[in-house]
């Protein structure tokens, strides 16, 4: 990285005007989060739903333009920005997302002024917008910092009681910490190499060179930020109680959007170092091998003694977790299945979070005990909770079965050029993950169809646009597990 | 829409059918399982009609029949290659007595049915949905598309154990869907690894095709699954034995073989009635058929080097099966047991590699398909009237029974091998072939032929002893005159389930070649491509 301070001002200026186009879905969140911040503070409460509105509204001019920026590969703002379309695609991915978390948070939580979280959301998304956009370490840990800063609020905005309070807190003083150890390894790697950028020669020239012990306290402690954000383990001991704690919308938004950025941010980084025979990248293959390994097994493992289901949702996350990073481990300059698997799993915990709130609405419990009974009570909603466990656990005819193929197809292909035990090994593990996962995704509809409960009480309930937005995602669940060539031939073409 | 098609999704329309309409209507559910499911026993009885025996089948496409063959997924994933997933059905030899046995043990289970009451909507849709899978599993012949059948037969299962099962449903639920699970994560390894090491001639583009991934010449050079000069290995085992050691292991477990059938009789003895009937007369034959499609097929020269040891399995299934029937106390749990070792002959036969072997192992496979079916109906019987079936609270049920009694004879008589009955011909060939193995050089020795007859004879002495046991002496019963009022002979719907089943057992005793006739190309095709490798 090479910063254009010895170049005249006009050019500098050039440049930034000619970058401005590649930031045009950006700019358009800044003003949307500026006008929601103003609709909150002035219409909020004579229109109770304006600020919904606006955001809504930036949300689909966003995805308009990124939609339009598909085609762009490009770099701007002197390198610091790039726009490719791996990256293009995750942002239409993370502010679809977050349209349907914002519809969550608007259906559920309708009394007062809640305005201000649309504004946050829109925060969280343009940092992770700069997460997938960027291979300099400043703009990263802005975006990291942005994203975690707004989740936090996220987790504490609706606390209504002491463990609610007490999850924000814990995610914040987690969080920070992470982030302290991460600019400390920022700052190593800097002194190192005299390079902010990832992807840059002088960088990688840096990291060769270094000595072994300081550059492997400061590589670790660079993914010590990064896996705070993916939860992966040993980073992942915050997630179970904030997941718990936090209200359901806000659980379904932390646990699939903010992970996006992170791992495309994650991917960036391992295709740019792996790639070298020098010890940093030998440091960095073992790491993701070990840290795959390991959350598949851990997250798989703990969620089998859970009795709540937003908890074992976390574990769960956090197997699913282990499993992305094996996809970024098997990433070749190819990305489809990577999305594909994003995707996917998007797709089936939003949809899950959506059921697991409408049935805490009506049963006023997250515990899976709570389920026992309600099978006859509430057959599709059940039914359709049963499609998206057998989805996690990546069984046919759904689409995380796709995705779960086309990872280990791509993990395969390495393993057959490497001819590594360990890859084997990767493999191994997640497909026996599988099998645990089974154990407990199924208590589900273990306690649903098979318990018996004569008298469940259960009262009405109104949001019914959830529930069917979730009968929506499950129905695409299946129809992509069957023809998954819809979604694949849009992201490859 | 092709005749095969139509028979596979047959059920899902009337799954779709039975969703669709009101619960008021539920006493039609049944009506539309019985008429779709008859519906399909005429469509696979003309397929068995147009059934060309000249052709074999197994790795030639031209050999195969009702073939369809639509393009599913096509993507390119780059430095991946091409992916070339098919909807790719057809039938040869091996597998259309299956799909005949498949309907008509499906009618069997919809009259076994009849009278269920608890949630009757999901149940048929479910048993609908599974009948689909089964028929799919033995038409496809693209392995995605045969792994998708094979996972979307085990979520009805679960449920039609776990909802409409015994009092330890859960537990036996679980335990099977893990056990078969296991199997096939494993086995989606091995799909991919074939995957990556086949590639179709005709496009360039890595598949899913059995067929291709039967043809040596199909391999890329080496790739991990490669036929010739293939150095890979894993954890020093080469890597072709791993593939085949992995495929035959989710296989083996749904024969199931020894050790790995302890789910069978927690299932069996959980399961309704009408699911018992599936599992035993369905789904074991998913098992051998498996191997014969999959393992052998595709690993013709691994299947050359360890069919002793499969052999050796079959043996001891075949025995300790049987031992294990001599020693229950439970009657189904006696019946399942005896299907552990009736299984058992079908691995020695296909393991024997000799023509009488493998058309004996297809034959118990079906001759078993629809005894077993019937044996498990005759429990079923008894419990629907006393809700119990320990062989010592039952004595001398012969003389308030006596055509129930009868027909209980007539399918232990049948299932022990009684010459005349179908199980004859089965195990018969099964044994020559296990014993003539030795002449043709295959590898398999004749004590395990004599090993084989041992369970012949031990399944003789369990039927025997239970008749005595149960059928014959003074009445006494455990429930006293309470049982004596409840336990009525059978009735018209009991009759016209059971007598098919026994009248077919008689008719394949005395004409088996209804059956050898149209398998024997397709055996023979099969040895042809594991001679080489002897």
């Amino acid at each position: 990285m090479t910063y254009t301070v010895t170049a005249p001002i006009t050019d500098v200026l050039d440049q930034i005007m000619a970058s401005i186009p590649l930031f045009k879905p950006e700019l358009l969140l800044i003003g949307g989060f500026i006008a929601t911040i103003v609709s909150a503070l002035f219409v909020g409460k004579r229109l109770r739903n304006f600020t919904f509105a606006v955001y809504l509204l930036t949300i689909l001019i966003t995805i308009y333009f990124l939609q339009a920026q598909l085609p762009t590969v490009a770099t701007g703002f002197s390198g610091m920005w790039m726009i490719d379309p791996l990256s293009t695609y995750a942002r239409i991915i993370i502010a679809t997302g977050g349209g349907i978390i914002g519809l969550f948070i608007q259906q559920r939580h309708k009394l007062g002024n809640n305005g201000d979280v649309y504004s946050i959301l829109l925060a969280a998304i343009l940092g992770m917008n700069v997460l997938c956009n960027s291979s300099n370490w400043i703009l990263a840990f802005i975006g990291i910092e942005t994203v975690s800063i707004a989740s936090y609020v996220l987790v504490g905005y609706f606390s209504q009681n002491k463990a609610q309070a007490e999850a924000a807190m814990k995610y914040a003083l987690f969080g920070s910490v992470c982030a302290a150890v991460m600019l400390y390894g920022l700052s190593l790697i800097y002194g190192l190499t005299g390079s902010l950028d990832f992807q840059s020669p002088e960088q990688l020239q840096g990291l060769m060179v270094a000595p072994e012990p300081i550059l492997t306290i400061a590589l670790l402690f660079v993914f010590v930020g990064i896996g705070f954000k993916l939860s992966f383990v040993p980073f992942h001991v915050w997630s179970p109680d904030v997941y718990e704690g936090a209200p359901t919308a806000i659980t379904a938004f932390l646990s699939t959007i903010p992970k996006i950025g992170a791992l495309i941010l994650f991917t960036r980084l391992y295709t740019a170092w792996s790639s070298t025979a020098f010890y940093f990248s030998d440091l960095t293959t073992s790491f993701i091998l070990f840290v795959s390994i390991t959350s598949m097994l851990v997250g798989n493992l703990a969620a089998l003694r859970q009795k709540n289901i937003k908890r074992l949702m976390a574990y769960s996350s956090i197997g699913h977790t282990g499993f992305l990073l094996m996809a970024v481990f098997a990433y070749q300059a190819n990305y489809p299945y990577l999305l594909f698997y994003i995707m996917a799993y998007v797709l089936m915990n939003l949809a899950t979070f959506i059921f697991i709130d409408a049935l805490e609405e009506r049963t006023g419990s997250t515990a899976l005990s709570a389920y026992a009974g309600l099978g006859r009570k509430m057959p599709i909603l059940f039914t359709s909770l049963t499609v998206l466990a057998v989805s996690l656990v990546g069984l046919p005819p759904t689409i995380g079965f796709i995705g779960k193929l086309l990872v280990f197809t791509a993990v395969f292909d390495t393993y057959q050029m490497a001819d590594e035990g360990a890859v084997l090994f990767l493999l191994i593990v997640g497909a026996l993950t599988a099998v645990i996962s089974l154990f407990y995704y199924f208590r589900i509809p273990f306690y649903a169809f098979l318990k018996n409960n004569e008298s469940p009480d259960i009262v009405s309930s109104d949001s019914k646009i959830l529930v069917w937005l979730g009968y929506v995602l499950t129905a695409c669940v299946i129809l992509l597990g069957l023809f998954p060539s819809i979604l694949l031939n849009l992201i490859t073409s | 829409m092709g005749a095969l098609s139509i028979l596979i999704f047959l059920p899902l329309f009337a799954a779709l059918l039975i969703l669709a309409l009101p619960s008021s209507l539920k006493g039609s559910y049944r009506y539309i399982a019985l008429v779709f499911t008859l519906a399909q026993l005429a469509l696979s009885l003309y397929m068995y009609q147009q059934f060309d025996p000249t052709l074999g089948g197994i790795n030639s496409i031209s050999g195969y029949q009702f073939v369809e063959q639509i393009p599913w997924i096509r993507l390119d994933l780059g430095q991946l290659g091409k992916l070339e997933i098919d909807y790719f059905v057809g039938i040869d030899g091996v597998s259309l007595p299956l799909i005949v046995l498949s309907s008509f043990v499906m009618l069997m289970s919809i009259g076994a049915s009849w009278h269920v009451e608890k949630s009757v909507k999901g149940y048929f849709a479910l048993l609908m949905v599974l009948n689909m899978a089964v028929m799919g599993i033995f038409a496809a012949l693209d392995f995605f598309l045969f792994y998708v059948f094979y996972e979307v037969m085990l979520l009805p299962l679960y449920f039609l154990i776990g909802i409409w099962g015994g009092a330890r449903r859960e537990y036996a639920a679980m335990k099977f869907f893990i056990y078969t699970l296991l199997g096939s994560v494993l086995m989606l390894l091995v799909i991919v690894g074939l995957y990556f090491s086949v590639v179709n001639p005709a496009s360039g583009a890595h598949t899913f095709n059995i067929l291709l991934m039967m043809n040596p010449s199909n391999y890329v050079d080496g790739s991990f699954f490669g036929f010739l000069g293939n150095y890979h290995e894993v954890f020093g085992v080469p890597a072709r034995l791993v593939g085949f050691i992995v495929l035959f292991f989710a296989f083996a477990i749904k024969v199931p073989i020894v050790p790995l059938h302890t789910w069978l009789p927690d299932a069996h003895v959980e399961a309704p009635t009408p699911v018992s009937i599936i599992l035993a007369g369905i789904l074991l034959k998913i098992g051998g058929y498996g191997i014969i499609r999959v393992c052998y097929s595709i690993f013709p020269d691994i299947a050359a080097d360890t069919n002793w040891w499969l052999a050796l399995i079959g043996v001891l299934s075949i025995v300790y099966g049987a031992l294990n029937a001599l020693a229950q106390k439970d009657l189904k749990r006696m019946i399942a047991y005896s299907s552990v070792s009736h299984m058992g002959f079908v691995l020695l036969g296909i393991a024997s590699l000799t023509a009488e072997g493998l058309s004996g192992a297809m034959f118990q496979m079906v001759s078993h398909g629809f005894l077993s079916a019937a044996l498990f109906f005759l429990v079923g019987v008894l419990y629907d009237r006393v809700h119990d079936r320990y062989i010592y609270n039952f004595r001398g049920l012969a003389n308030i029974m006596p055509t129930y009694t009868a027909y209980v004879a007539i399918a232990f008589f049948a299932s022990l091998g009684l010459p005349g009955f179908s199980a004859f011909i089965g195990e018969a060939f099964v044994i020559i072939g296990a014993f003539n193995a030795e002449a043709m050089l295959t590898g398999v020795p004749r004590w395990m032929a004599v090993g084989g007859s041992v369970g012949i004879l031990l399944s003789a002495a369990y039927f025997l002893w239970t008749l005595q046991r149960m059928f014959f002496g003074q009445t006494r019963l455990q429930g006293g005159e309470k049982w004596r009022l409840a336990l009525t002979d059978l009735d018209t719907r009991e009759k016209i389930v059971l007598l098919p089943a026994l009248a077919l057992a008689l008719v394949l005793g005395i004409v088996p070649s209804l059956i050898f006739d149209n398998l024997n190309a397709s055996v023979i095709q099969l040895l042809d491509t594991i001679k080489p490798y002897l």
